[in-house]
């Protein structure tokens, strides 16, 4: 069963050159007859893409090709400007963990905040909250505001509250395992239990042996464009040899 | 088959949204009361101040315009003020609300429109509990009636949807235009100073009077002191006046922020 499709997506964004705007400037520049419409930029090129479920896809090439990108048009964070996409089932992203929480107010009502953001009802979120605690291993800190939580125990928290649930489609971006030593562990641990439990996982990494044990199907993209698309294996070396050419 | 199932999920969204509100307000109003132990009642102290400062150096001189009693120029004053404070503290807070969940809104999929609306809805909470008994006892001791009580929703209404449409507004254009604080901070001047809230409107010159009604607070202050001070019935008039102000205002807001919300994620 396919699970995502997207069919000759394409995405244009304003460019990062764009980024100083003010009312000031624009208004100046439209009396002076300056005014252009803003610069776009082709991020995504015609990406077809199908997954079945249970697959698990690692998706690889250099910064700023388009990886995220991609991510975020499968999370229906961004809409394509051309294309379709579809998708079945819930997706739990894992994009730097932490994103969601207010350092004023507590851990309790962080883990609630977060959980609903995340697409968790609060009736839900109420009861995962022992287990939650519990993994990060932050029960003496229910009441403590995140602020005064240390670095490592926020990533923690995070990284909990996300995958305390088992999701149909699961997101990694680059995190994989938070805080120290022993923590790293269990982290591990809960990242391999999805990969067992027949979830979809789509990964971006720069880790091309992690890319190569862990994934079955592997995705090359290259300027926003899909370069390759194939077995793990056969993607990591396509990837290498054009790197070597250089 | 395929109704129920768009039913289904028209619902599900509508509960997600309704959850999304719910822990994002009483994010809003924990970060805000967090150690204060007045709480909510901090937010009417500003408007009891001010009022105590324009009774100070305004009382005497205006008083003949309110029938020779500095009593009523004082409640006058008083439900200028909160209705501009409410406006001003909503339609500010709404502004950054879209800019401020940027980083959020690019890890995950949410409702733009939630977070101005969370905030306007903090205020109406924070307002409920804290100004409306007070403006409730006031006009309750005015009018000896329970009807100007109730009326007393209308134009508080009007206020809401003036405030969300307001609030759609400016924070789509922040998104755009990052220096828009200063030119807000600017408006939210213009409008307070053009609503008569510390002066009577009858010392306005004829000539300037037409541009005053421009002002959208205007009908919503109006009707809110004829049914808290005048001691007669509600005039059903001025209650649709402000609520077509509240309408009008809302939907030229909303239509704004639905219409330029696909570009923001470029933006943020």
């Amino acid at each position: 069963m396919e699970v995502i499709r997207l069919d000759n997506v394409s995405l244009w964004r304003r460019t990062q050159e764009e980024f100083s705007y003010d009312l000031k400037k624009t208004l100046l520049s439209v009396f002076e007859g300056k005014y252009r419409q803003p610069a776009k930029k082709l991020v995504l090129d015609k990406i077809n893409l199908v997954v079945k479920k249970g697959e698990k896809i690692g998706i690889i090439g250099a910064n700023g090709s388009g990886k995220s990108t991609l991510l975020k048009i499968i999370s229906g964070i961004l809409q394509p400007t051309t294309g379709s996409v579809r998708v079945r089932g819930q997706i739990a992203p894992l994009i730097e963990l932490g994103a969601g929480f207010d350092a004023e107010i507590s851990v309790i009502d962080n883990i609630l905040l977060y959980g609903v953001l995340l697409g968790f009802s609060r009736a839900e979120m109420q009861q995962r909250i022992q287990s939650i605690l519990e993994f990060a291993e932050l029960q003496d800190y229910t009441f403590v505001p995140v602020k005064g939580l240390s670095s490592g125990m926020v990533a923690r928290l995070g990284f909990a509250i996300a995958t305390d649930i088992q999701p149909d489609i699961l997101i990694l971006d680059e995190v994989l395992s938070v805080g120290d030593e022993s923590f790293k562990n269990k982290c591990k641990q809960r990242i391999d239990n999805f990969w067992d439990a027949n979830a979809t996982v789509l990964v971006v990494s720069h880790d091309l042996s992690f890319v190569q044990q862990s994934c079955v199907r592997g995705i090359w993209l290259d300027h926003g464009q899909l370069r390759f698309m194939g077995n793990a294996n056969e993607t990591v070396d396509c990837y290498l040899k054009s790197l070597n050419k250089l | 088959m395929i109704i129920s199932l768009k039913d289904n999920l028209t619902w599900l969204q509508v509960r997600r949204y309704w959850e999304l509100l719910h822990v994002l307000v009483s994010r809003n109003l924990k970060v805000r009361y967090r150690g204060s132990f007045l709480g909510v009642y901090w937010s009417l102290l500003n408007p009891l101040i001010m009022t105590g400062l324009y009774t100070a150096i305004f009382g005497a001189t205006f008083a003949s315009y309110y029938g020779n009693s500095i009593m009523n120029y004082v409640l006058a004053a008083f439900t200028g003020l909160v209705v501009i404070n409410f406006f001003s503290a909503c339609t500010s807070q709404a502004l950054s609300s879209v800019v401020g969940n940027g980083s959020l809104l690019n890890k995950i999929r949410l409702p733009v429109s939630v977070f101005p609306l969370s905030m306007i809805a903090a205020n109406v909470f924070q307002f409920a509990v804290g100004t409306f008994p007070l403006l409730a006892v006031m006009t309750f001791l005015n009018s000896k009636s329970l009807a100007n009580v109730l009326a007393l929703i209308f134009p508080f209404l009007a206020l809401v949807l003036v405030c969300t449409g307001i609030g759609f507004l400016v924070s789509a254009l922040y998104v755009f235009f990052r220096d828009l604080p200063y030119f807000y901070e600017l408006v939210v001047f213009v409008i307070w100073l053009s609503s008569p809230i510390f002066y009577p409107a009858a010392i306005v010159p004829k000539q300037v009077k037409p541009f005053l009604n421009l002002n959208p607070l205007s009908p919503i202050i109006e009707s809110l002191r004829q049914i808290t001070l005048s001691g007669s019935p509600p005039d059903l008039a001025l209650i649709w006046g402000a609520l077509l102000s509240g309408v009008i205002i809302l939907t030229l807001g909303w239509t704004c922020f639905h219409l330029w919300r696909h570009q923001f994620m470029d933006l943020l």
